[in-house]
């Protein structure tokens, strides 16, 4: 076994298989996220993943039926899993799941399982495949292993760059491609033509079916079904790649005015007509693209928040952190900014807004304005290089979707709100330069303006410790928008008589101004009322449908307005308070008195949801379900939709971490008195590859949010990371033939020196990764796959010299269970990454992916146990 | 393999393929799927000249199956959906409550089986659009508080149900739909139904267009009613609103939407209230009914839902 030697055809096939695996992976991610809501996509593809699992077990407890006919059940792996990709992404699309009934109709969880069963399937002849060829190169598997990873990682960067040629609804032939060379290489090198003429002809049928059924079904309640059923509606332009399917449509019913004045209808003569297009990105949308206005339809803008700063400031010197669809710029020109620096970290917007001359006729080319300057990648890397500039630094409602509701992931960093990039933003303005962010402020209960609050008076401590409390001007309008200006040299009081003249104005609602009085002595009330929104002590099990039981309780207008006041009392007695009104304003007014005191734990403790502030450790908005109120949520689905993502990767993990329990311990007991009572070791085995399963994704998926921080795009950074990683692990994992004589005194140092070195990167990374982000961009992925390539290399030997020694001790019905369990684990492990990162940052995620490798090194010498009665390896 | 492609095939035409999941087959599910007059008129009845016994069940279910020739069991179900709102304060005022128990959601609601459309909870009714959960269209019209006589606008006609609802309050409603084939089939459902069972309908007044920009030429209105998400109040809309006039809009996501009220004084200053606040907060969120759907707004303007979305002015809650 030790000279099995396999043909290059056979590498080669491994590794297209593996890269068209991944390749579908991202595929049906890919489809999900432009026709329904992807969070959906992550749960179906991750617990399709199991499928390998299945497999897996499979083999094991009937190794040697799969041994005996290996040949066959080859060919119909390679046979059937080409087409089964297609037919399971048509099929899938037919099954109608809508999300926004999946409470309300119980018919939908059974679509959602339906779909499980249609991505599930196309796996199960991937999985076959390569467990088969593992199964014959037992004793090179660190050669297969090397053509598995480095294969995946290229064929990542394949679909990257087919995702510019290919539209999502063409998407799934990116892997049918790869399947297709595949297996024409395998049957080629075997010289068998009837079996290549097959695979053409299957090859051929997909790629009809792929043209004749739709393959992606664009679920009504997407925006851009809405904008496709207007009357005058027109797509004028589409563009697609790896940021995202963007498509622009024309029509008169497009509106934008985010958080106008309500007094704008008294006010204003006339407000813009048709003057939107509709931006949309997988179909999610629209951002409004305005169109140039002639100068008598520009008052407007004075009637929206993020004018605010402009009340201080003439002629200012302008930051904007993201272009989008051009307001914030608008307002910047139109009142008379000398000077606008506008960033757009979205490079296909970017493109789309200064290159498409149908769009550019309509705009007036606003970005060609002499005074604009772009900087065409993220605004908060750029501010990192800049000081004491700006008068102006406009972060108004960039992204603030996103805050709660990111659309493509359950979980995605906001790296442009943390308390460190605040502080950046801070660093770059002028001395009295302002920083001015507005907000939506629509969730009920409030769940991001309290975090965020949280991290720009963070921000601001870290600066001004209790200066802080001057330099803050804060208002909002009820279910619209919040505003929150922060003044470098801090308010004067003329300012801030200015400021307030203004909010009155507009009718906007003042939270605070520097020697703002706030009253906490409602504080407890408040937090309790808030709370008591959830989980009120009454009759919640007497709730018998979604409304009705709540609304027994509920009594408008009985407390309406009533003002907080002492109320008298008893002789003896402590005046009481009367119940104090539970508004927005009240709430984020006793939390900014809190903030501005440094005392943010406080208001964490006592607020229904995490108010934590966002650091570059954990950059989410989202996850502000306290852990061990989950279960109390869980019959009120329906009042958290916004934390529905979040709440999904708590099911996938529950479910994927079962199943792949359930589908380990299977050909335990299946096999127990035939192969695993007389084989010494396999609880190392279980441990050593749920480690390794474990370990390796959290570093890999880990990496890609912290190395956002450089890489500014997610998609580009799981780009690099993922080839980066499976590359240099598959090299890793090459070189590990060579030492496996040496493998006892040789892995200990090699699972010390992971140990070691993600340690490192757990505390040093964020620096450094913050210093080399304002480099070029390709220095930058040249930095980040050279950070990533130690660990990634040393990470190949364990799981390549594991099997390899499973191989040489005889164990070998152990080799395909220790690959489904590695398998099974790297679905639980990556479904683990998001929720500790929300829960505890970045660094202890890196940490514990190194304490896991430490824990895998006494498990390596479980499973060097030789059987007893064989010859030592 | 070729026979097993096309098994594949033939087993997806078995599916239930749900009307929202045809994405450009709005105009079709109009037309057919939620083709009105099913069930096909008998007498004419005019809901206005109708008063049933609102204090006994058995008195009024009695009185609407001689009056109107209703179904029994659906006006069971309505009564005690009602009851239960009369209870928890989502209905205040006879008036109210008499204009909800002669309003048939069951012909608005498209619903799968008769006893859906009593349920608490929205349903899709095509073209991307829901109707509202009864409480939700309970808890706006009792905020709204119409007097007869009084002009009220609706945005986002939708299903038609909030429209026939208004109906029972005064006889000036007007409605305007933003999606034509919706708009197209829910007047071709009111018109019929008005021309038998619920004469009541036929002083609905509706049309096709954007409503962002309101109905100008007939008003200035009492009352508007939003049954749409917005990133803003549209200025024309707070401009037809007459001095002390009330408009009510919701906000938010299914499951848990606000509803503003916003009130226009003599002056013509606006006021915004959820017209849930100071509720002695709500026992949980669930209280607020669930509406329509979807949508969170982005930058300038974007709207962005979990579920997707749509821009404000198209939502079509009921």
């Amino acid at each position: 076994m030790e000279s099995q030697r396999l043909s290059i055809s056979f590498y080669v096939t491994v590794g297209l298989i593996a890269g068209a695996i991944i390749a579908y992976q991202i595929a049906v991610m890919r489809v999900f996220s432009v026709g329904t809501w992807s969070h959906f996509g992550s749960l179906t593809v991750s617990m399709a993943m199991l499928g390998f699992g299945l497999m897996s077990a499979v083999m094991c407890v009937s190794t040697s039926f799969f041994e005996r006919h290996w040949s066959k059940l080859v060919a119909l792996s390679l046979y059937t899993f080409g087409p089964l990709m297609v037919a399971g992404n048509t099929l899938a699309q037919k099954v109608g799941f809508n999300p926004i009934e999946l409470i309300s109709n119980p018919q939908q969880k059974y679509d959602l399982l339906l779909l499980f069963v249609c991505y599930f399937v196309p796996f199960l002849p991937g999985a076959l495949f390569l467990g088969l060829a593992f199964l014959r190169a037992q004793a090179v598997f660190g050669k297969v292993y090397f053509a598995d990873l480095v294969a995946s990682g290229l064929c990542g960067l394949i679909f990257l760059a087919a995702m510019y040629v290919a539209a999502p609804e063409w998407i799934v032939l990116v892997p049918l491609a790869l399947w297709l060379v595949g297996a024409l290489v395998w049957f080629g090198s075997l010289g068998r033509i009837a079996s290549m003429a097959v695979v053409a002809v299957l090859a051929a049928a997909s790629v009809w079916a792929t043209n004749h059924y739709t393959q992606i079904e664009v679920n009504q309640f997407k925006g851009i079904s809405y904008a496709r059923k207007f009357e005058d509606s027109k797509r004028i332009y589409r563009n697609y790649g790896p940021f995202g399917d963007l498509e622009v449509f024309a029509s008169s019913y497009f509106h934008f005015a985010p958080g106008l004045s309500d007094n704008a209808a008294s006010k204003l003569p006339e407000m813009p007509k048709n003057s939107y297009l509709g931006l949309f990105i997988d179909s999610d949308g629209p951002i409004g693209i305005i169109k140039q206005l002639p100068d008598n339809l520009k008052a407007y803008f004075q009637f929206l928040p993020m004018y605010m700063p402009y009340v201080l400031k003439q002629n200012p010197e302008v930051f904007v952190v993201q272009l989008g669809g051009g307001i914030s710029t608008e307002v910047a020109r139109t009142t008379g900014a000398r000077k606008i620096t506008v960033a757009e970290g979205n490079p296909a917007i970017l493109s789309t807004l200064r290159s498409s001359k149908i769009i550019t006729d309509l705009t007036g080319k606003p970005l060609d304005d002499p005074r604009i300057t772009v900087i065409g990648y993220d605004g908060r890397l750029y501010a990192r290089t800049q000081r004491d500039k700006y008068d102006i630094i406009d972060l108004s409602l960039a992204d603030s979707t996103g805050l709660s509701s990111p659309g493509g992931f359950a979980i995605v960093e906001k790296y442009n709100y943390t308390r460190e990039t605040l502080g950046d933003y801070m660093n770059a303005l002028a001395p009295s330069g302002i920083l001015s962010i507005t907000l939506w402020n629509k969730e009920d209960l409030p769940k991001a303006i309290p975090k965020f609050l949280a991290t720009v008076i963070a921000a601001a401590r870290v600066r001004d410790g209790d200066e802080a409390a001057k330099k803050f001007f804060i208002v909002h309008t009820y279910l619209s928008t919040a505003t929150i200006l922060y003044k470098k040299d801090g308010f004067s009081d003329a300012e801030a008589d200015k400021l307030a003249k203004h909010a009155e104005e507009m009718s906007f609602e003042l939270l605070y101004r520097p020697g703002m009085k706030i009253d906490l002595g409602d504080e407890d009330a408040i937090y309790a009322g808030y709370r008591g929104s959830y989980f009120h002590s009454g009759d919640e099990t007497e709730a018998e449908g979604e409304e009705a039981a709540p609304e027994k309780e509920a009594k408008p207008g009985e407390k309406e307005a009533a003002p907080p006041e002492k109320t008298e009392a008893k002789p003896g007695e402590a005046p009481k308070r009367a119940p104090p009104k539970l508004s927005w304003a009240n709430l984020y007014k006793v939390m900014i008195a809190r903030y501005l005191k440094g005392e943010f734990a406080e208001v964490d403790q006592r607020y229904v949801f995490d108010t934590r502030p966002l650091t570059n450790e954990r950059p989410y908005f989202a996850g502000y379900i306290k852990v061990l109120d989950i279960p109390k949520f869980l019959h009120q689905l329906d009042a958290v939709s916004d934390e529905w993502g979040y709440l999904l990767l708590w099911a996938t993990l529950i479910l994927a971490f079962l199943f792949g329990l359930l589908l380990m311990l299977f050909p335990v007991i299946w096999g127990w008195k035939t192969i695993f009572s007389k084989v010494p070791g396999k609880f190392g085995i279980f441990i050593y590859y749920f480690c390794l399963g474990t370990g390796y994704i959290i570093v890999e998926v880990g990496l890609i949010s912290k190395f956002t921080v450089a890489l500014g795009n997610p998609a580009i950074s799981a780009s690099v990371l993922i080839t980066g990683m499976l590359f240099f692990t598959g090299l890793g994992s090459l070189f590990t033939s060579r030492y496996l004589d040496r493998c006892r005194t040789l892995m200990p140092k090699i699972f010390v020196a992971i140990a070691a070195l993600l340690a490192a990167g757990a505390f040093f990374f964020d620096p450094i990764l913050q210093a080399i982000g304002s480099w070029p961009y390709l220095l930058r992925i040249v930095a980040c796959l050279a950070l990533v390539a130690p660990p990634a290399f040393l990470m190949g030997f364990p799981f390549a010299t594991g099997m390899a020694m499973l191989s040489r001790l005889g164990k070998e019905r152990f080799f395909i269970w220790a690959w489904g369990i590695n398998g099974c684990f790297s679905v639980v492990g990556a479904v683990t990454v998001p929720i500790v990162s929300v829960l505890f940052g970045h660094s202890v995620l890196i940490l514990a992916a190194a304490a896991i490798y430490l824990v895998a090194l006494p498990a390596f010498f479980y499973l060097l146990k030789p059987i007893p009665g064989a010859q030592p390896a | 393999m070729r026979a097993l492609s096309a098994a594949i095939l033939a087993a997806t035409t078995t599916f239930a393929v749900p009307a929202y999941a045809q994405d450009w087959g709005c105009a079709k599910v109009a037309d057919t799927i939620l083709a009105p007059g099913a069930k096909p008129q008998q007498g004419q009845v005019d809901a206005r000249k109708l008063n049933p016994p609102l204090k006994d069940k058995e008195a009024f279910i009695e009185y609407m199956v001689k009056a109107r020739g209703d179904d029994r069991a659906q006006l069971a179900r309505k009564w005690d959906l009602m009851q239960n709102y009369v209870k928890n304060g989502t209905i205040k005022g006879d008036d109210v409550l008499r204009a909800f128990l002669l309003t048939a959601r069951e012909e608005f609601s498209r619903a799968r089986a008769p006893a859906e459309a009593y349920k608490t909870s929205f349903l899709t009714i095509g073209c991307g659009v829901t109707i509202s959960g009864p409480g939700m269209v309970a808890k706006m019209t009792t905020e709204l508080k119409v007097k007869p006589g009084e002009k009220v606008l609706e945005i986002g006609t939708g299903s038609g149900y909030q429209s026939a609802v208004l109906a029972n309050l005064t006889d000036q409603v007007y409605t305007i739909e933003i999606i034509p084939p919706l708009a197209k089939f829910t007047d071709k459902l009111q018109i019929e139904l008005a021309k038998g069972r619920f004469q009541e309908l036929s002083v609905i007044k509706r049309k096709a267009a954007d409503g962002y920009y309101g109905w100008e030429e007939m008003g200035p209105f009492d009352k508007i009613i939003v049954t749409a998400g917005i990133d803003h109040v549209p200025p024309p809309l707070l401009k037809q609103l007459k001095p002390n006039g009330v408009m009510i809009i919701p906000i938010g996501d299914p499951g848990c939407q606000h509803v503003l009220k916003i009130t226009k004084d003599a002056e013509g200053k606006t006021t915004r209230r959820d017209i849930y606040e100071d509720a002695a907060r709500r026992p949980n969120c669930r209280t607020q009914t669930l509406f329509v759907a979807f949508t969170k707004y982005d930058k300038e303007g974007k709207t962005v839902s979990r579920f997707g979305s749509k821009p404000e002015d198209e939502k079509k809650p009921q």
